[in-house]
């Protein structure tokens, strides 16, 4: 993007994640002042909600760099051992994702399909996501993980657990 | 300084209950192998294994995550020594000088160096928390709501400033926490946030979406890697070297106790944490030995300073979240969650009621300082062989395990829900480095900060002007409002000078460049 003589790279995950924040925090404040505007509902919530937008207004320039100021910052970074160092090459991205996507669909699945069906499933998902292609590893270490944790789980805590198999 | 009959009663109390003895040595084995695993932290293993606690009784509960926290203190180290690795971010330090004596071939030593600086200052850490903890508990109980709002309030900017490289987005990432962790009932009746969800009424379950903030999201980023680290292979281990450097670390009594003395001050402040504590203790030893020339070349006192300020550090965060049930960071926001499971809320009326339980809690921190010592010794001969475990198989047996933690402590699919809700969130967080534990202490505090506040409201009858009667309140708003304004100031500068610094590499580099292209031209 070009705004006069300068060229800007416009971060849209950020850019994404905190307007993500802040129309949360604003419905919340909504929310707040929907059920009263007693001083004892929104003593504390109001004016924090209020300052988590401000913070919002100024956090939004950051979304957006010089082009070579970017590239300028670039080294520091590299040199920092504990920098943020999330890789964004795509296919890296995608495993990422992919292995969201699947604990997702696991947390979502456990009371539908029980949990030693949706843990098996998860288990064999996330070796493949990270490399796994072995049939038999992928098998055995699933079904290991499924076996120890429904059974040691199932000793541990008084809660029924449902399941398909086990 | 201690209150005899409480101690001896405290004593009662540890040998009454000698199952919870048992959960010292699993709890160090787990706490040191998390931690040896570089990307893998403190806080992380704790929040795995937090669930577990649930089914133990209070102390037993407490003995075992403590076991963990101290575990991981020394853990982090091993790589730091042996690979130039730190396994988390408290052993930072340690790297300097610890990794130039492995290269030396002195990494045995190195190893019992940062090992016996562990124990040793470790133990004086929380001896000093048990002298202290009766004059605490004097002073903490004159604290009306005022002063704790303001104390809270202060502990989440200070989290929030301390946590990120931007101040911005760690005050954001503190507003979003405390708004988070008012989501539900209030102490007023009335409820706000809850999307008509019964299960929001108490609230955003905490221990989930701790887990969720803390593990879950740092696990899925790890994903892209085949291994968690790439290591070098494993180096011969000497018991008789191992005791050599422990022994030799009686030598450097002075480096011991600076240390522990900068290691307890950090510690106690609430978001600053080890992770500076020993880079602190590092730079303070090195300026004022005579040698500090060989300090980054291999010089036994960097190791002791770093490892001592980490060690020592354990005892001043326990001091704040004991005496004012504040945390200082992750691992003191998961012990308070694990005290919150049990029903029993940290702070002044709790070292006032429960002393001898306080000091229990103490004494076996004392003990677990000395096994770390044995245990510590043993893993090192195992420790090089953890870090080589490939992520297609700790990632899933991990994730599954967090999973199911989650569903022991909700009993519901909830738990489950919340911790991959928070798990999206804080992987988001991370990558744009908001510091995610300003969220989850924001989250634990949410409700104590409302509550207070509404007090102090009542009390003062609306009046602002009633915290002018409030010193004690006044002079901690003014501290962090000064505190605030120095940090902001220090990571301008901070910032300005290593935009200078990248900005002078590049003209440095260009002109490399322009040279090394000239001539073949010509």
């Amino acid at each position: 993007m070009r705004i006069g003589r300068h060229s800007y790279a416009i971060d849209y995950g950020h850019l994404a994640l905190i307007t993500f924040i802040a129309a949360l925090v604003f419905w919340y404040l909504l929310d707040a002042r929907s059920v009263s505007l007693s001083v004892n509902n929104l003593l504390l919530v109001q004016p924090v909600a209020i300052f988590a937008l401000a913070m919002y207004l100024f956090i939004v320039p950051q979304c957006f760099h010089k082009v070579e100021a970017r590239e300028a910052a670039k080294p520091s970074s590299e040199n920092d051992p504990f920098a943020v160092s999330l890789s964004t090459d795509r296919a890296d991205v995608m495993r990422m994702a992919a292995l969201g996507v699947s604990l997702g669909l696991m947390v979502f699945l456990l009371d539908v399909i029980g949990f030693d069906i949706a843990i098996f499933l998860f288990a064999a998902a996330a070796m493949a996501i990270c490399g796994e292609r072995r049939p038999l590893h992928l098998l055995f270490f699933s079904l290991a993980v499924t076996l120890v944790t429904i059974y040691g789980f199932r000793a541990l805590i008084s809660y029924p657990m449902h399941t398909t198999l086990l | 300084m201690i209150d005899v009959s409480a101690f001896n009663e405290a004593l009662g109390i540890m040998f009454s209950s000698v199952g919870s003895w048992g959960w010292i040595v699993p709890g160090l084995i787990v706490g040191l192998v998390f931690s040896a695993i570089p990307g893998i932290s403190i806080t992380m293993a704790m929040a795995i294994v937090l669930p577990m606690s649930l089914y133990m009784d209070f102390f037993s509960a407490i003995v075992f995550l403590t076991s963990v926290y101290t575990g991981a203190g020394f853990g982090g180290s091993v790589p730091a020594i042996l690979m130039n690795i730190p396994g988390s971010p408290s052993s930072f330090a340690t790297t300097f000088d610890g990794y130039a004596m492995s290269q030396k071939g002195e990494h045995n030593e190195a190893l019992g160096y940062a090992l016996f600086a562990s124990t040793l200052c470790g133990i004086a850490g929380y001896v000093l928390l048990l002298l202290v903890i009766e004059p605490l508990a004097d002073i903490v109980l004159r604290i009306g709501p005022v002063e704790m709002f303001a104390v809270a309030i202060w502990g989440m900017m200070l989290l929030g400033s301390l946590g990120s490289t931007y101040i911005s987005r760690g005050l954001l990432a503190a507003a979003l926490g405390i708004l988070l962790g008012t989501v539900g009932m209030n102490t007023a009746g009335f409820t706000r946030g809850t999307l008509g969800l019964p299960v929001l009424l108490d609230g955003i379950a905490p221990i989930p979406a701790m887990i969720g903030l803390l593990a879950a999201s740092q696990l899925l980023s790890l994903a892209s890697r085949d291994y968690i680290i790439e290591a070098e292979g494993s180096r011969e281990v000497s018991l008789r070297k191992i005791l050599k450097g422990c022994w030799g670390t009686l030598k450097y009594p002075g480096v011991l106790l600076r240390g522990s003395i900068i290691g307890i001050i950090i510690g106690a402040v609430p978001g600053v944490g080890s992770s500076i504590g020993n880079l602190i203790a590092y730079a303070e030893t090195k300026r004022t030995a005579k040698d500090s020339a060989t300090f980054g070349k291999g010089n036994p006192k960097g190791v002791i300073a770093a490892e001592s300020a980490v060690a020592s550090g354990e005892g001043g965060s326990m001091a704040t979240m004991l005496a004012l049930g504040i945390p200082g960071g992750g691992a003191t926001a998961i012990l308070i969650a694990a005290f919150m499971m049990h029903n029993i809320v940290p702070g002044p009326s709790f070292i006032e009621t429960q002393k001898p339980m306080v000091y229990a809690i103490i004494l076996n921190n004392i003990v677990q300082a000395i096994v770390l010592l044995a245990v510590g010794i043993g893993f090192i001969y195992v420790a090089s062989n953890i870090m080589k475990v490939r992520t297609r198989y700790v990632l899933p047996a991990i994730l599954v395990i967090a999973t199911l933690g989650t569903f022991a402590v909700t009993g519901e699919a909830a738990g489950p829900i919340t911790l991959f809700v928070f798990a999206l969130l804080g992987y988001a967080l991370n990558r744009y480095q908001y510091p995610v534990s300003a969220v989850v202490v924001g989250i634990l505090l949410g409700r104590m900060l409302e509550t207070e506040f509404l007090r102090s409201y009542q009390l003062s009858g609306g009046n602002p002007l009633y915290v002018l009667e409030r010193p004690g309140a006044m002079a901690i708003f003014a501290v962090m409002f000064i505190s605030l304004g120095m940090t902001a100031w220090g990571k301008r500068k901070q910032n300005r000078a290593e935009a200078a610094e990248a900005l002078a590499l590049r003209q440095i580099q260009e002109e490399t460049r322009a040279a090394h292209t000239t001539p073949s031209k010509g």
